[in-house]
């Protein structure tokens, strides 16, 4: 839909997160995510950080590394719908502020996640598979543009 | 030009948070619409795969049209509004409504007269009488509607060469060549001029025409921060340092291309300081003036003349008839031994159909009047007074309501900041019941967090009608709370006012000759609604 437009870059999703307050943006909507959480009565203080973490791995997941193309299209004739968003970030330039951001965030998450449960076990396990499987391995630079026995693909 | 020295407010820091969650709440119900619709919830009333192809490899990526199908659709009635009378003034919009949001649209057959500030028309030359439209009709009485051919065979009419002659003369270049179409003369042209090994520095907001010019060429493309010399300066050391890629060989040619006025921004280029540049760094300056041309400087010459600059300064002066002069195509102007070689190498000239009679003699009469050489007396002074004086005034009004306007002073494009993409459709419905045409742009055409109104002033536009219309923004503006803007209005805003105007526009005492509108009858028999 980019009517009229006057851009160089054929993907405005190389350039969108740079712009102004969309990182506090991301931390806003992580803080939103987890007040609702708490707000439910039965949940203990551990099973909430918990859920927020696999919340917010499971969605970012989906967002970032799952669904290709963009949501409108683009000008650069078809080249990006086989990138995940991920790899459209910054026109697949690698250790960019967004990429180092992006992968600190779920980090964070997990730690303090680890406090909040007070180290037990389960959660611990459960938290560390999501952050290393879902949050961390598909951001490695190793695996741009890779698709693990062909899943994904188009 | 000091005025030219400052910078577009940013967007305010809540303003940028609320548009992105405004963005992401739309994805959401987007989503949960497509779910409801391909589970059979809703009426699914998108084009989907018949039955026996379902199996087959998909045509086309669902994901793709998601902006288009959730947030574009719903407010498509912001957009490609048909109009049944000449774009002058005013027009005539034709009403429509659309029971299922956006789907499809009922045509009740009445229309809506509304203030045209989304039409180039800058100097007033749309009109559908009048001394252009007597030359366009003997034109066509003498030569037809269509030429037949391309320039290299025998679609060279005598009404060409006297139009690319005084457009020679008008911008002070030694020859020029002229196209039928202004989006056409930068994609297919630039190829002539530039190739591989050479390497082309172009502005981050350039138009689209140029973006897909500079692509076509096969040169390399470096870009620069909008209207930067110093990023420029920066760019153009790197190019001539690095060379080539890989193999560092120096680069052929250096060709800078700019932009007289930028359509979306309203900012004119830093001419003087650009060229200063290419002359130290021996590069070459290609200046599209499709909006410039005809609405800047004090005889209307364009962004050169803005400047006084020496025209022979710009290699290649480009520009565009669809804005000022009210007919189609563009030129290229500059010296005899480039417009020879754009004679002989440009594939519009040499394949594409040649200009219509109709269309170069309306150009040719415009510029003719703008030289003060036909119509009435001082007609062309009057035309290039009122829309300096229209432009400025508008965005002085503007400033003071408290709105974000970005551009400079003198620019006839005037946009303004709404950001957030429920305000954007408002506005565009509001202003139109209000009586007023205006075009709003948003995301993924404008930067997310910079969705706005762009208003197009020209020399049709009485005092009046923008009173009227800065009365309208100001109710709406108040209604939509759009005042975002944390700044003091520019010092130069003080002494625009209504007063100023009258005072710069006394000498031309005679009064506005009323734009002619065809009515609204014809124009809806035409289309058979």
């Amino acid at each position: 839909m980019q009517v009229g437009t006057a851009h160089s870059d054929p993907n405005p999703n190389h350039v969108y997160f740079n712009s102004r307050g969309i990182w506090a943006t991301y931390v806003i909507f992580i803080f939103i995510t987890h007040f609702i959480v708490l707000s439910i009565p039965f949940i203990s203080m551990a099973l909430a950080w918990t859920l927020t973490c696999q919340i917010h791995n499971v969605i970012t997941y989906f967002w970032l590394h799952w669904e290709k193309g963009a949501p409108f299209e683009p000008l650069d004739q078809g080249e990006s719908r086989t990138l995940t968003h991920w790899e459209q970030l910054d026109d697949g330039v690698q250790f960019t502020a967004n990429k180092k951001f992006l992968l600190v965030v779920p980090i964070v998450i997990f730690l303090l996640t680890t406090f909040y449960t007070r180290y037990d076990q389960i959660h611990f396990l459960v938290n560390a598979l999501s952050l290393v499987l879902l949050a961390i391995v598909p951001k490695l630079p190793q695996l741009y543009r890779v698709r693990i026995f062909g899943i994904n693909k188009w | 030009m000091a005025d030219n020295d400052h910078s577009e407010e940013p967007t305010p820091y809540i303003e940028a948070i609320v548009t992105y969650i405004s963005y992401v709440l739309l994805a959401v119900f987007g989503h949960i619409r497509d779910f409801l619709r391909n589970k059979g919830f809703e009426a699914n009333m998108i084009a989907t795969e018949p039955d026996r192809t379902k199996s087959f490899v998909p045509l086309y990526q669902n994901f793709e049209s998601f902006f288009t199908r959730n947030l574009y659709r719903r407010i498509r009635d912001c957009w490609n509004r048909p109009i049944t009378t000449c774009p002058g003034a005013e027009f005539e919009v034709m009403d429509r409504d659309s029971p299922d949001y956006g789907w499809t649209f009922r045509y009740p057959g009445s229309t809506t007269r509304a203030v045209n500030f989304g039409s180039y028309n800058y100097l007033g030359f749309a009109e559908s009488s009048g001394y252009c439209a007597d030359a366009a009709v003997a034109a066509t009485e003498m030569y037809g509607c269509g030429v037949g051919s391309s320039r290299t065979e025998v679609g060279s009419l005598n009404i060409h060469t006297q139009l690319e002659r005084a457009m020679a003369e008008y911008l002070g270049t030694e020859d020029a060549i002229v196209f039928p179409m202004g989006f056409a003369t930068n994609a297919l042209n630039m190829a002539a001029l530039v190739g591989k090994g050479c390497c082309i520095l172009s502005d981050e907001l350039n138009h689209s025409s140029l973006v897909l010019g500079s692509r076509l060429t096969g040169a390399t493309i470096k870009i620069f921060k909008h209207n930067n010399p110093a990023d420029l300066e920066a760019k153009l050391r790197e190019a001539i340092v690095y060379g080539q890629a890989r193999t560092r060989r120096p680069f052929t040619k250096i060709l800078i291309v700019v932009e007289g006025v930028y359509s979306m921004e309203g900012s004119i280029v830093r001419l003087p300081e650009i060229i200063a540049l290419k002359k130290r760094y021996q590069a070459y300056l290609y200046l599209d003036e499709a909006h410039s041309i005809g609405a800047l400087g004090t005889s209307g010459r364009g962004v050169v003349d803005y400047y006084g600059c020496d025209p022979r300064d710009v290699d290649v002066l480009m520009g565009t008839f669809t804005k000022s002069f009210g007919g189609a195509g563009g030129y290229i102007a500059g010296s005899s031994r480039l417009v020879r070689h754009v004679r002989q190498s440009s594939h519009s000239a040499i394949y594409g159909a040649s200009m219509p009679a109709p269309v170069a003699a309306q150009i040719l009469t415009a510029l003719n009047i703008l030289l003060g050489r036909a119509g009435p007396p001082d007609e062309g002074k009057r035309r290039l007074r009122q829309l300096s004086v229209n432009a400025q005034y508008m965005r002085a009004r503007l400033h003071q309501l408290g709105l974000i306007v970005y551009g400079d002073r003198d620019s006839p494009v005037v946009p303004f900041m709404i950001f957030m993409p429920g305000k954007v459709a408002a506005f565009a419905r509001l202003s139109l019941a209000h009586g007023l045409g205006i075009v709003v742009v948003g995301y993924p055409a404008t930067p997310i967090i910079e969705a706005r109104a762009r208003i197009c002033l020209s020399a049709a536009h009485s005092l009046d009608m923008i009173d009227r219309s800065v009365q309208v923004i100001d109710k709406l503006s108040r209604l939509l709370r759009i005042r975002y803007s944390r700044r003091q209005p520019p010092d130069w805003t003080r002494d625009r006012t209504r007063a100023w105007a009258e005072a710069q526009l006394a000498e031309f005492s005679r009064p506005l000759a009323p734009t002619h509108v065809a009515s609204s009858a014809n124009g809806v028999a035409l289309i058979g609604a």
